[in-house]
């Protein structure tokens, strides 16, 4: 059992070397597809962990005109009722003085804008800061629509336009990379195969002598399954490494400093699911590897 | 040990290699196989280690019918078997001692088994102190003795000889004839594929004659003619 082990072992090594271009080219594709994988799985992640945190804050700001009357404001307060609009979860009203300290909150390096106003909030618009029930944009939208009309009302604001930009952004590489990784990883399947061909070929008089004295045809296809396997399981290590450069880059260059300022903390994955990404990565890798070559060993190993 | 029942063998639909042929091998005999190049020698014994199957008729191999032999059960057939070719089929890269122990260690073999068998057969086939070399540092009949000695190594019950003097000048062959007779004294069923009038006539053994895949003579203590 050693002694076969040791076989195996010295085998697979005397492959990996033999026909170093050939490995190195797939071992590239390998490397590439699986990055481009690991990546769409952490931006579909860290999409979704931005969205969640999104969702309790997502909020349709309705604005009233300055001179709106009271009638015209108590009329809007009365409709974002929830037992009147099953869209609506809750609602706020912000009123003059409320908005003004928003304001100085908003730009406390530039008085300027507040003195536009006066000390009293006169002449701020107020404005109902309202939750809905679902941020999907077919609510917000609705719920746009229907207060954009109202007596009163200047404008309708909502966040639906950010979380969309982001959805875009999170189908965009998904699609893209995704297609990319899946051929990637197609051309890397077909060059591990044509490595092990190409071994098989270089040692065709090997495996001739040992299948006349009596060899398995799994002990003459192990070195190559293993072969495969390593090729796989080491290309999808450097991806691993990759992507834990490129995650760490994002972290640090983009959330690092631009994160809370544009509130998209949250636009990362977690450790948790970096972790299932990496597993994921050296699964695939290992499986194409070895699925390639077991198949590839076992097409041309009739003699 | 080797049975033939009415094997036709046909290639590609439309090359008939062999036809009706039956005969017997007992156990520890030893045969030459005769006939011009494309007689069918070759596929006879191709068909004993099963590199082809019988189209028609049935093989039997130590008391076993190989037709329908499933492509797990091959190997096992072939470690009953040694195979020597005029061409040696020896792996360049290899000295003479990994030569015949690669034959062990593909089927398995342990190491210490390695260790105990391989000189001990390079010691049989003449070649003991040669170990170390590659074999194009060796002669062609030396060659042929490093290819005996991974046939026989696993100690076979069979050993097929597909033309082993071919490439060897008339005294080199004649002590590869002496090596596989006194592997035959073993115990051990030989049959032998040959062009080579010379040996065939000094061994006087079992001699099967074969024309364009017909066997035409089948004669105790024959001769070439």
């Amino acid at each position: 059992m050693f002694s076969r082990i040791g076989y195996i072992i010295r085998e697979t090594l005397a492959n990996l070397t033999r026909n170093l271009t050939l490995t190195i080219a797939s071992l590239l594709t390998v490397i590439v597809s699986l990055s481009f994988v690991g990546f769409v799985f952490l931006i579909q992640d860290a999409v979704g962990n931005q969205l969640g945190t999104w969702k309790d804050g997502v909020e349709v700001s309705v604005f009233m005109n300055p001179d709106a009357s009271p009638d015209q404001i108590e009329g809007v307060r009365r409709a974002l009722e929830p037992a009147q609009n099953t869209l609506i979860k809750s609602s706020r009203y912000v009123n003059a003085a409320d908005a003004l300290v928003e304001i100085k909150k908003l730009f406390p390096s530039t008085p300027e804008m507040t003195d536009l106003f006066s000390k009293d909030g006169q002449g701020v618009p107020t404005s109902f800061r309202i939750k809905p029930t679902s941020t999907e944009s077919t609510v917000i939208s609705s719920i746009t629509s229907t207060f954009r009309t109202m007596p009163g009302v200047s404008i309708v604001r909502s966040a639906d336009q950010a979380i969309a930009f982001i959805r875009k952004i999170s189908s965009f590489a998904r699609w893209g990379l995704g297609v990319g990784a899946v051929s990637l990883l197609a051309a890397a399947v077909l060059l591990i195969w044509n490595t092990i061909r190409t071994a098989m070929f270089a040692r065709r008089r090997e495996i001739e002598v040992m299948k006349l004295v009596g060899a398995t045809n799994w002990f003459i296809r192990w070195p190559f399954i293993i072969e495969g396997m390593v090729q796989g399981l080491l290309g999808a290590a450097i991806a691993c490494g990759l992507v834990w450069t490129g995650k760490n880059l994002w972290r640090s260059k983009v959330i690092g400093s631009f994160g809370s300022q544009l509130n998209f903390d949250t636009l990362q994955a977690t450790a948790g699911q970096f972790r299932s990404v990496i597993i994921l990565l050296l699964v695939i890798g290992a499986v194409a590897g070895s699925v390639a070559s077991a198949i590839a060993s076992s097409r041309f190993l009739d003699v | 040990m080797i049975k033939l029942d009415n094997v036709t063998k046909v290639y590609n639909n439309e090359v008939l290699a062999l036809r009706d042929a039956s005969f017997e091998v007992a156990k520890g005999e030893f045969v030459f196989l005769v006939g011009t190049s494309g007689s069918g020698k070759s596929t006879l014994l191709r068909l004993i280690n099963r590199e082809e199957a019988a189209d028609r008729g049935e093989v039997w191999v130590a008391g076993g019918n190989i037709n329908n032999l499933s492509s797990r059960d091959v190997p096992k057939l072939r470690r009953k078997m040694g195979n020597v070719f005029q061409d040696y089929k020896l792996l360049l890269n290899k000295t003479v001692f990994e030569n015949v122990a690669f034959a062990l260690e593909v089927i398995g073999s342990p190491k210490h088994v390695i260790r105990q068998q391989v000189p001990a057969i390079l010691e049989l086939v003449g070649l003991a102190g040669k170990q170390e070399r590659f074999p194009n540092q060796l002669s062609g009949g030396e060659q042929q003795r490093v290819s005996i000695a991974r046939a026989f190594v696993n100690r076979p019950l069979i050993l097929l000889a597909d033309e082993p003097t071919g490439n060897l000048d008339p005294a080199t062959g004649e002590g590869i004839m002496r090596l596989l007779d006194r592997i035959n004294k073993t115990g051990t069923t030989v049959v032998m594929a040959t062009h080579d009038r010379n040996i065939v006539n000094m061994m006087r053994r079992r001699v099967i004659e074969l024309d364009r895949g017909i066997i035409i003579r089948d004669q105790a203590r024959g001769v070439y003619e």
